[in-house]
């Protein structure tokens, strides 16, 4: 089980010798480059303004890190060859994939509390009030961000980056929107195929609006404990979902 | 328990390539026998299939037909890869790490705790020849000492079987030199090693048997010494005969060259007299009879030569 975390090890300094974690940075210029916009009603007003689009950025960067940091990790080892002198070693193709995504998670976890600490200061600085609150909806931002590296990073088991990048996107955009849409369908009374069909999309697709509780931290009343606890336990069936089948793709492939 | 240290039998691969996936098969039917503690050779020419018959053993493709087994455990498996080490063909690794790093990290991968790994670090490229307290990263390494790491990590865990894809490929005569000799350092102390190669000069001297593939086909196999005294000829040289000679002899030998003034005539033993008869018939002149071994780079070009018809 070690050979998992280095693994994990790896995928950390790598993106720390890319140097993703920059990012931070870019996200405290967009952060404070938006405050100026704040409107100019009441505090209460403001610090939910600040804080609603404030989470909304940080999901924003979360996806496109967790992309970033996931679609490359397998394919390029493959590419460069160097798969081969890790795969050689007592490790096996589980282990690698297992560190692979933790490693990727490690990152993502790192960064988005470094965003989160930033809003918490901003909005300090800013309007004075202390809102730990937005590390709820860092945390929630932080589960979709996992999902979608697990979808990522299940997909870069066979999929060429380019066409990736191109599904992740657009799974995440489908999961997105299509809560109302299916929804939608099933009320109107659909029936037959379309009824089914939508049905078990419903189903199977996951609802990243699940995630998305930055209404709630806007309010700053908070998401309740349970809700925390379901949409991480939402959260871990996917990644589980969608590991299981990249491994299983992975596990027979010719490298 | 077999004594062997690899076996593979009727091993066939093929790749699907290109946008219609046509199959192209890689390695056809393939079967070899390694000893332990021998030096074998899979020679070929580029593109004969050594590269996928190692990938085969490593459990890095999946072959469609064949089994076999590595140190004892069946392929494909993860058993046997904590006492094998292997050299990837133009090897090439994390490229922001210096040679110390690199085989630290490796060495994690076998357990391989910190004092351990580093006094076997020192040691390791001490004998590759990449001085220790180096600070160059990997990507400014050239060819050649990339190789030399490559080896270097591959003996990390003081492995049983090495395996080496083109081991002194990149590098010049005096590297090949030190490969051979770290090669057959590592047999004295009793290691297996199964190396893949296009260049025959650099296995002449020190594998014990070998195996020949051709467009994916095993075309000749055994202890090398046999395989070169079974084609023990003696070499007849002569001077002088008229425009029809070399013809005439060709009917005894046929191999026969020319090389400068001089006819040389290859024959078997048993035709040595028949063969000078002839010569002498013809009004040639007699330089030399020599017992004459056929090098393997010889054997070689004349199996592919053979078998590529
Ligand atoms: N990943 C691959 N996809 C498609 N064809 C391949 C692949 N790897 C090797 N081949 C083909 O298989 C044959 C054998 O290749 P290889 O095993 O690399 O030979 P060698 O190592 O003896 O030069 C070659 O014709 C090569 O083009
Ligand atoms: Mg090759």
């Amino acid at each position: 089980m070690r050979n998992i975390a280095y693994i994990a090890i790896n995928v950390v300094k790598d993106a720390a010798r890319r140097k993703i974690f920059y990012v931070v940075f870019l996200f405290g210029l967009a952060v404070v480059a938006l405050s100026p916009l704040l409107p100019t009603f009441e505090m209460g007003a403001r610090a939910q303004f600040l804080r609603d689009v404030s989470l909304s950025l940080t999901a924003l960067f979360g996806v496109v890190l967790a992309v970033i940091l996931s679609v490359g990790q397998i394919p390029g080892e493959i590419d460069r060859r160097t798969i081969y002198n890790v795969l050689s070693k007592p490790v096996s193709r589980l282990q690698y994939m297992a560190g692979k995504y933790l490693g990727v998670i490690a990152a993502l976890a790192g960064i988005l509390a470094v965003m989160g600490l930033e809003v918490l200061v901003l909005i300090y600085v800013r309007l004075g009030v202390f809102t730990p609150v937005v590390f709820q909806g860092v945390f929630a931002v932080f589960l979709e961000s996992a999902v979608i590296a697990a979808f990522c990073l299940a997909l870069s088991t066979f999929a060429t980056v380019p066409v990736n990048v191109f599904a992740t996107v657009l799974f995440y955009l489908v999961c997105h929107v299509k809560t109302g849409f299916l929804h939608e369908k099933l009320v109107e009374g659909a029936t037959g195929f379309v009824r089914v069909f939508s049905w078990s999309l419903y189903y199977v697709i996951p609802n990243l609006e699940n995630f998305n509780v930055s209404l709630q931290v806007g309010y700053g009343g908070g998401v309740p404990a349970t809700q925390m606890l379901r949409i991480t336990a939402y959260a871990l069936m996917f990644i589980a979902i969608f590991l299981i089948i990249g491994y299983l793709v992975f596990r027979r492939r010719d490298l | 328990m077999t004594e062997n240290a690899i076996s593979l039998r009727n091993i066939s691969k093929s790749y699907r390539t290109g946008l219609r996936r046509k199959r192209k098969t890689a390695v056809e039917d393939l079967s070899l026998e390694v000893r332990a503690g021998e030096i074998f050779g899979l020679l070929g020419p580029n593109g004969a299939g050594k590269t996928t018959t190692i990938k085969v053993l490593l459990g890095i493709v999946f072959p469609e037909g064949g089994s076999g087994s590595l140190l004892g455990e069946p392929l494909g498996g993860r058993a046997a890869h904590d006492r094998l080490g292997f050299l990837p063909e133009q090897p090439y690794f994390y490229g922001f790490l210096t040679a110390e790093k690199g085989l630290e990290l490796y060495g994690k991968f076998f357990g391989l705790d910190r004092a351990s790994l580093r006094q076997r670090s020192g040691e390791l490229l001490d004998l590759v020849g990449l001085s220790a307290g180096n600070h160059l990263t990997l990507d400014k390494y050239s060819k050649g000492m990339l190789q030399r790491f490559g080896i270097a990590q591959a003996l990390l865990n003081d492995p049983e079987l090495v395996v080496m894809d083109e081991p002194s490929s990149g590098l010049d005569p005096v590297g090949q030199k030190e490969v051979r000799d770290i090669l057959v350092h590592l047999k004295e102390l009793g290691k297996t090693i199964f190396l893949s190669s296009h260049q025959l000069s650099e296995v002449e001297n020190i594998c014990d048997s070998v195996t020949i593939v051709n467009r994916g086909r095993s075309v000749k196999e055994g202890n090398l010494s046999d395989l070169l005294a079974a084609r023990g000829l003696t070499r007849i040289t002569l001077k002088g005969g008229g425009p029809d000679a070399a013809e005439r002899l060709g009917q005894v030998s046929p191999q026969v060259s020319r090389q400068g003034e001089e006819t040389l005539l290859d024959v078997e033993g048993v035709r040595v007299f028949q063969a000078l008869e002839a010569a002498k018939d013809l009004g040639m002149e007699l330089v030399s009879v020599k017992p004459y071994q056929q090098s393997l780079e010889e054997l070689f070009l004349e199996t592919i030569r053979e078998t590529s018809a």
